[in-house]
Parts: C-alpha cells; structure tokens; sequence
C-alpha cells in the first residue's frame, strides 16, 4: 500500500453520497420530458440500489451482473437511439453513464468522477433549458455538488452539510464581482464546429401544414410562442396579424407550402438579434425555441439582425432551425406593398391550384359569384359578406368534418375554427378564378407588465387568406367577419359564452386572468423572464459588442480578450493581496500576545529561551532565579499576562505590559552589567 | 543525476524549512498544487467553455466562470486552512528495534479553524485531526525503527485537501530532537560466564546494607527475627529479608558475559535479560556493565528506561547510525 494521503482507499461517507443523489435528482430534472422513460427508471433504481448498500442492507452487485446491467441498458439505449447522433442522444448517454457509475460507486475517486460528469450534466441542461425559473434550479443542482464534495473532504466535522454551504455562500459572495466582470467582457467567439442539437423535437407551435382542426388543438395551450418589444407605438390590436408561412397547395385535406422548404444543416441558430437603441418603426421578436425556420412578422416588415433573411413573399427566414430562444430584429416598412406588381404565370397556377374534384357545391357557389359579379372584389366581398350575415359559428368544438369539409362548412354545420373558414375561403376564391392563399401565424397578443412589451401564446394561433386583387397581395379574415371580437381583443372574448378558452388547461395561470393577484404575478414573472432572456441568456455578440462601445470605444473580440486577461490577473492579484494582508493582521491583531512574545525574546536573548509548552509564569520562575534583581517584575508580568487571558481583561493591561517589559529590560542590561563588573573584581 | 537532484532538493529543504521541534506554517514554507482532481476539473472547465463557446450559450459560460471562481476561492481556502497552524514535537518516543516508535506532535491552531489536516510521518500511515480555533490536537505518528540506537522522525508530511479535494496544500514539519530505540531483545543461547571481577564488586556492594536484599515471601523454617515486621503490619504480608542467600547478590548484566557474540548480539543478550528481569514479581534489583560504563543495581520502570536507553545509545552520538 502506498503511504501517500490520496491514494489510501477510503470509504464514502453516508452523508456525501446523499447529497451527491440530491444533486444528481435535482439536476435530473431538466431532462425528464426529454428523456426516455426506463432511462429515468433505470437511473432511480440504480441510485437508490446504491443508497441500500449505503446502509448496510445489500451488497454491491457482482463484477457479472455488473456487465449485464451495462450491456443491458447500452443495447436498449442502442436500440432507442437508432444511429442517430445529435446533441439530445449525448445527453441521454450522459444520464446512462451516470446512472451505470452509481452500481460501481466505491472510492472516493469514484465520487470525483460522478461529481465530474454531473457538472457537465449541469452544462448540458442549460443546452435546453435557459429561462430563469430553471437556472436557478440548475445552479442550485451544482451547490449541492460542492456541498457534498465538502462533506466527503471533512466528515467528522460537526453539521458538515451547514458549515459547508456557509462556506460555499462566502466565497460565491467575494468571487461574484468577478464572475460578474468575465460574463460581461469575456469573448463572445463564433462556434468552433456545429453539432445538432436535438433529433425531431415535438413542440407545440405552428406546423407546415394545416388541416382542419390543427389550429383549435394550439388554443388549448398557453404556452409563449414569442414576445415583442416596439420601439414606437404598439399597432392595435386588430392590426396585428403575425405572419408566419404561407400554404399555398390544397390537397382536399390539408393545406401544405408547395416549395420544399430548404434544408438548412440542423445547427444553432445565431440568437443575436441586433442592437442599439429600438428606433421608432423596430421591433424586437425574441421568439421561443420552435425547431423551424420561420420567423413571426408583421406585414410590410424589412429585416434588421443579420440572423433573419427574407423571402419574396415578405415571410423571414432563419438561417437554421431555431432550437433555442431567439431574438431579432425588424422595421416596419413606411411604403408597403409594392414589392410585386403582377403575378407570374406559375405563380398564377400555384395559388389557383385546386384538386381536381371534391367539394362540388362551393364550386358551384363559386361559379354562381364568379358570375354574378364583375370584378374579383366584389367576390371577395359577396363572400366576406355572406360570413357577417349568415348565421355562421365561431367555436373551438366544431363537428368532426371528414370528407368535403368545405362544403359541409358552408352549407350543413356552419360551425368551425379559423383554420375551417380561412381554407373555405380560399377555396372558393380559387374555384372562382381569384388567387389567394392560407397565412399561418398568430394574431393579437397581450400586454406583458406596464405595457412595455406584448406576450403572443399558442392560443393566439390564427389562419387567414390573402387574395391577390389589383395587383397586390390583400388580407382578408373570414374571422373577423364572423367573430368580430377575436379580432378587436382576442380568444377569451370570443369563446366567453362558450366557455372553451383553455377548457383543457386548468393549471395554466392564463386561465385565471379575471383574479387581479394572479394576473400581476404572471406578468411580473414574464417580465423577469424576458428580461433574463434579453440580457443574460441573449448576451452574444453584437449585444455585447453594442455594450462595450457604449461603455467606451468600440472593441475588438481581441482586445476583449486581454480585458478578460486583465480582469482574470487583477483578480487573482487582488485575491492575494487581501489574503497577505489577512494573515499580516492575524499575526498583529493581539497586542497582548505581542507584548509577550517581546518579553519572551527578551528572555531568550539574555540566554533563557522559552521551552515548548511552558506558561508564562514558569518561565518567570526560571527567569527569576537567573535575575533575582527582577524576579518580582517578571512575576508580575506574567500573572498579569494570566489575568488578561484567563479571567479580566483590562484596558490599562497593554500599558502595563509594555512599561514592565522596558524595566525588565533595564533591568537586566543593569544586571549583567554589575555581574560583568563583579566578574572583573574577583579578576583583579 | 538522480542523486544530484535529491541532494539539491534535501539542501533546498534544509534552507526552507530548518529543523526545529516547533514549526509554524505561514506562506513561506506551504506549498499549493492542484491534485489529480483537480486537474481533471481545470479538463472539464475547459470542455464547459467550449461547449459554451460552441453552442453560443451564455448560461455555460456563467456557470464556467463560476466554477473557475469558485475553484480559485477554494485555493485560497485551502492555504489558509493550513496557514498559521503550529506544530510542537511534544515527545520523541522509545521503544525496541523492530517496533514502531511513537512520537507525539502537538498541533495548535491559534487563530481559525483548520479542518482534515493529514500527518503523514516518512514511513507511517496518515493521521488525519480537525482543531478548533486557539485549541490543540496531540497526534501520536509512529516510525518504524529497524536498528538500535536514534532515530529521528523524518520529514512529517502535513496535508490538506479541505474544502473540495481539488487542491493540496502541504508542508513538512521536520522535528529535530530524535527517538530511542532499544536493540531487539534476544534470549542469549546459552547462559552467561560468571566473571571474577564482577562477584568481588558485588560482594563490596551487598555488604553495604540491606538495600539490596532481595525480599521474598515467608516460608516454613524461617527465623522470626527475619519478617519484615513492619512491613507485616502495614500489607499483612510475611516477607523475609533474605540477604544472606545467593540471591541476595544483585545480579549484574555484563556486556563481557557473553564472549563469541559481536557487539549488537551482545546488546540484544542485555535488552532481553533486563526486559525480563524488570518483569520479575518482586522485583529484583539488577545493575548494567557496560564497556566504560557501570549502572548501579536498582529496581523499576526508571531505571529499566535507563539501562535501555545506555544500550541503545552505546558507542553512538546523538544522530549517528549504527
């Protein structure tokens, strides 16, 4: 056996690998929707298989069942992954590792290295993660980690676990200036390589395609589907249509884009969304993670962040799927409209494409307007017309609808969601020689706290039609013809009598609006939120380029760089200094103790050094015996000294001291003088 | 070169850190490295910062730069852990050559806490103490002595790894006053010469009074005047005074009593018949004859440690080998 400290094998402390489980759930948690269900099994059977040997009651599995546990789970997370590599599989091989290492969880180095691969387990859930509610768990995740690692290095102290989070507590407060320094001036460099990060991700949002009814399931959720910031005044309510795609190709069934959309390598996208001051006509989207391409706008909007390009038909585009949250940038535009004066004879076919049969009565109707009326406009009025005054229904629950949907919408039920009427719409604007198209997107959205910003949900989803008349691209909304409130304020309004808004979602704090406790607390939530994204989470690039030259000159990523240099260096220097200067005061603090070490040094220089151990009184004896001329100073000096430590001190003790030092002092010096002259007599 | 090296260093050492029974440890003689596992959390800091870099994310970053801060915080805590801290060799040990020589080191902590302190001796097994602020800890390290005579307790490694075991700070307390070790006791083969020259000393000995009478129970046939009668009326004992029989000679131990046998099987001889003598119930009074030295005939635990110790240290100064 080697004799150096490490290396001795040593025994987990109980309450260090508690705490290393805690950390492990709580770090855990970020992934659980993520993750497979056996795996999050496997991973609590495992631990707590190790917390029962803890306890004496089972043994460590043998080194067989060992290998049968890994490649066992190794051949189902195989199985699982199918080849795939993306950042979502790492990750959950990461959880695998970890729940594995438990079963192998002996020594002390085995626990360094789960407390290794549990800190980067930390780092990868901020991959998916970043709102503030779940970094505050996540770092919470990681305190316990040092927590325990404490525990493990000094078990036999008393309240380990509180001792150690006070000390932890100390020294994230002394280091947090500096933490603050490098988040704030530390490079932000462009990705070395790219990896994707997740491998077809079910989120709720928009889709490229619509069917009837897909629309209705996104009004159950509340989920935030983006956030805006204007720089000027916010549109009105009814003004403000997001869109999103355009689907333009009928199938019968569901409406889909005809272009394949391109296909950008799956990769982060760049969430730096511009920067400066948002100028009157800009606004800000900062847009949550919906793994697509597209991006929310107003009509008329040119891009400002170079992280959105825009496509003929004024929708914007990222570069890369969005797969985390995302900000950008875009101005309205003061002469909308005329970015296309005729229709090209393909882009004519495309968006008067219809199957070839199907639905024959809106044809009819069709034919019957097409006829009755001049001019295309006075179709898409008749038709818009035909919705306001007939008894048509807007409802969240309309009637199943299988086979010619157009038709049964318009002529039998008359009950349906927008997506029912903007693709009757359409429909019958085709079948009467009129293009138009579907537009995806949102449409309203709230007021987030003080009105400074708008929160656009799920619920807000909408389709609508845009037809093509007098040479240029008209939007039309059969919804609003019928349900004029969803149009001026919004879902809730428009299925009150109904009672349907958010039926499904009773945990939502969405639902609960009309309580004024819930609804501020809601909104101040979001607000910290979206400030947290804004500032902290979207602090890339340009922002932090835009913020080094509002704080002075414009600066280069290199020069930022030795500014991190610098404030590394500064700090450590700083860190220094103070802890010199800690152990310089800690020397001198006690002027007593000063006082008596002088008088011991004093002692020891007249030849009578201070033995280990000894009280200040025994070396008076012995002292007093050598100088009997100062025998009863000596004895003062050291009850006093007694006195101050052991029963009261006194303010006069120091002066005391002090001036009994400088007799003892002349003292002797008188002392060995009269000797050495004494000496010199028996001499002569 | 090897040699070279390990000379330099020890010289190096013997600059920095003097030998001396008390020692201080202040930022002149601590020294402060990462351990393993710590090098293996500066890898995985790097891999969080270019995952960070990587995916742009800022979260990371933060929680890399708070990691990093949170590791050089902790070298700090690690050195003053062990700054300040005293150590006083409190007793140089004594004991048999093959035994483990215990040494007692005081460590005094006069101003903090100093937590999961490890004292390692050059060839013993690590002690770990935890002293409050102004107390002390007494820690007994053992070395193992193979040879009679001094022995010193060698470098003393002192070590810390509190708070995380991701940074070492160690020192070497090095005490200067050394430890006895007696020969291995060996039962001599055969029984020793009895020497002219010794029995007339011993004779002049007995003859000077009682002191050396060896006592022994009273058995049938004793005279009366012979018990011990004060002695009865304080134990209830009958113990006869019996000087006069041959047991009344003290025994003297001579190094010259066993001739063919080089001098450290001699010594071994002596260690093992005054061990065994010093065991006897009662006791019996034994003297030591050693070349240039006599130990007069007495009886006890002192004087046992005496005559050990006069082995142990025969024909050496202090810090010499055999």
């Amino acid at each position: 056996m080697s004799t150096r400290a490490g290396d001795r094998p040593t025994g987990i402390p109980g309450k260090a690998l508690i705490w290393l489980m805690a950390g492990f759930a709580l770090l855990l948690i970020p992934q659980w929707d993520r993750l497979p269900p056996w795996l999050l099994g496997a991973c609590v059977v495992l631990a707590s298989w190790r917390w029962v040997v803890q306890q004496g009651y089972m043994r460590m599995p043998s080194r067989w069942l060992r290998y049968a546990l890994m490649f066992g789970l190794l051949g189902f997370y195989v199985a699982t992954v199918q080849g795939r590599f993306t950042v979502d599989t790492a990750a959950s091989f990461f959880v695998l590792a970890l729940g594995l290492k438990w079963m192998e969880t002996r020594t002390a180095r085995d626990f360094y290295v789960l407390f290794f691969i549990l800190i980067y387990l930390s780092a990868v859930n901020f991959l998916f993660v970043t709102s503030l509610a779940w970094t505050v768990l996540n770092l919470a995740g990681v305190l316990i980690l040092l927590v325990s690692l404490q525990v493990l290095n000094a078990p036999d102290q008393p309240a380990p676990v509180r001792q150690g989070a006070r000390r932890l507590g100390w020294m994230m407060l002394k280091t947090l200036p500096v933490v603050i320094l490098l988040f704030v001036f530390f490079p932000r460099m462009a990705p070395l390589w790219s990896v994707p990060m997740v491998s077809g991700q079910a989120t709720t949002g928009i889709t490229d395609s619509m069917e009837p009814g897909s629309i209705s399931d996104l009004a159950q959720s509340s989920a935030r589907a983006f956030r805006v910031t204007f720089g000027g005044d916010i549109p009105p309510y009814p003004e403000r249509y997001w869109r999103g795609l355009i689907l333009d190709r009928f199938d019968g069934r569901r409406w889909t884009q005809s272009e394949a959309p391109p296909s950008g390598r799956a990769a982060p996208v760049a969430i730096d969304g511009g920067v400066g001051v948002l100028e009157a006509g800009q606004y800000d989207v900062l847009q949550e993670p919906t793994f697509q391409r597209w991006a929310f706008a107003l009509a008329d909007s040119m891009p400002v962040s170079d992280n959105i390009v825009e496509t003929p038909d004024n929708l914007f585009r990222f570069r890369r799927p969005a797969d985390s949250s995302v900000r950008y940038r875009l101005a309205l535009s003061s002469t909308p409209g005329d970015w296309l004066t005729e229709l090209s004879a393909d882009d004519r076919r495309r968006y008067l494409q219809l199957p070839v049969e199907g639905n024959p009565r809106a044809r009819e109707l069709a034919a019957e307007l097409r006829g009755r009326y001049e001019s295309p406009r006075g179709v898409v009025d008749s038709l818009m017309r035909r919705f306001r005054e007939q008894p048509y229904f807007y409802t969240l629950r309309p009637p199943a609808m299988t086979d010619n949907h157009v038709d049964r919408l318009l002529f039998d039920d008359r009950r349906g969601f927008c997506a029912h009427y903007a693709s009757a719409t359409a429909f019958v604007l085709r079948a009467a020689g009129i293009p138009a198209r579907v537009v995806a997107g949102y449409h309203g959205g709230s007021a987030g706290a003080n009105n400074a910003y708008l929160i656009i949900r799920q619920y807000d989803a909408h389709a609508w039609v845009e037809v093509w008349l007098d040479g240029r691209w008209h939007r039309i909304d059969p919804t609003g013809q019928i349900a004029p409130e969803r149009i001026e304020s919004g879902l809730r309004d428009a299925m009150a009598a109904e009672g349907s808004f958010l039926a499904n979602a009773w945990a939502s704090p969405e639902r609960y609006q009309n309580i004024p406790m819930v609804r501020w607390v809601s909104l101040q939530v979001d607000r910290l939120n979206y400030n947290w994204q804004r500032w902290v989470v979207g602090y890339q690039g340009q922002s932090q380029l835009d913020l080094m030259s509002r704080l002075g000159n414009r600066m280069s990523l290199a020069q930022l760089g030795y500014l991190t240099a610098g404030v590394v260096g500064g700090a450590l220097l700083i860190a220094g200094l103070v802890s010199l200067s800690a152990q310089y005061r800690r020397r001198h603090r006690d002027p007593v103790m000063v006082q008596l070490q002088r008088w011991q040094r004093l002692l020891a220089k007249a030849g009578l050094p201070v033995i280990a151990g000894e009280t200040p009184a025994a070396t008076a004896a012995r002292a007093a015996d050598c100088w009997p001329e100062c025998a009863s100073d000596l004895e003062a000096f050291a009850r006093l000294v007694n006195r101050h430590y052991y029963q009261s001190a006194n303010k006069q003790d120091l002066l005391t001291l002090s001036a009994l030092n400088k007799r003892i002092k002349t003292q002797m010096k008188a002392a060995t003088r009269n000797r050495g002259a004494r000496i010199g007599e028996t001499m002569t | 070169m090897y040699a070279r090296l390990s000379e330099y260093w020890s010289r190096w050492l013997d600059r920095r850190i003097p030998r001396n029974d008390r020692a201080r440890l202040s930022q002149r003689n601590l020294f402060i490295l990462p351990t393993s596992a710590g090098v293996v959390f500066g890898l995985l800091l790097l891999i969080t910062l270019i995952t960070g870099i990587n995916y742009q994310n800022s979260l990371i970053l933060l929680l890399t730069f708070f990691l990093g801060a949170v590791f050089v915080a902790a070298m700090h805590q690690t050195h003053s852990n062990l700054s300040g801290v005293e150590f006083t060799l409190v007793s140089a040990g004594e004991g048999f050559a093959g035994e483990a020589i215990p040494f007692v080191v005081r460590a005094t902590s006069p101003d903090h806490e100093a937590i999961a302190l490890t004292l390692v001796a050059a060839d013993g097994s690590p002690v770990t103490a935890s002293i409050k602020a102004g107390e002390y800890q007494d820690v007994t390290l053992l070395r193992s002595a193979r040879q009679r005579g001094y022995v010193s307790l060698g470098d003393v490694r002192v070590e810390t790894r509190f708070p995380f075991g991701l940074l070492k700070a160690w020192s070497w307390v090095r005490p200067g006053t050394l430890g006895i070790v007696y020969p291995k006791p060996i039962a001599p083969p055969y029984a020793p010469v009895a020497l002219e020259g010794g029995t007339e000393d011993s004779q002049a000995l007995v003859s000077l009074g009682q002191d050396h009478a060896e006592l022994r129970p009273w058995r049938e046939g004793d005279m009366s005047q012979r018990v011990l009668w004060k002695r009865f009326a304080r134990t209830g004992d009958m113990v006869i005074a019996d000087w006069q029989g041959e047991a009344g000679n003290p025994e003297w131990f001579d190094y010259d009593a066993y001739p063919g046998a080089d001098r450290e099987l001699r010594l071994s001889y002596l260690a093992a018949a005054i061990t065994e003598r010093a065991g006897a119930n009662p006791p019996v009074p034994y003297g030591l004859r050693l070349p240039g030295l006599d130990i007069a005939p007495d009886s006890g635990k002192l004087h046992e440690a005496v005559c050990l110790r006069a082995l142990a240290t025969f024909g050496l100064t202090p810090g010499e080998r055999v």
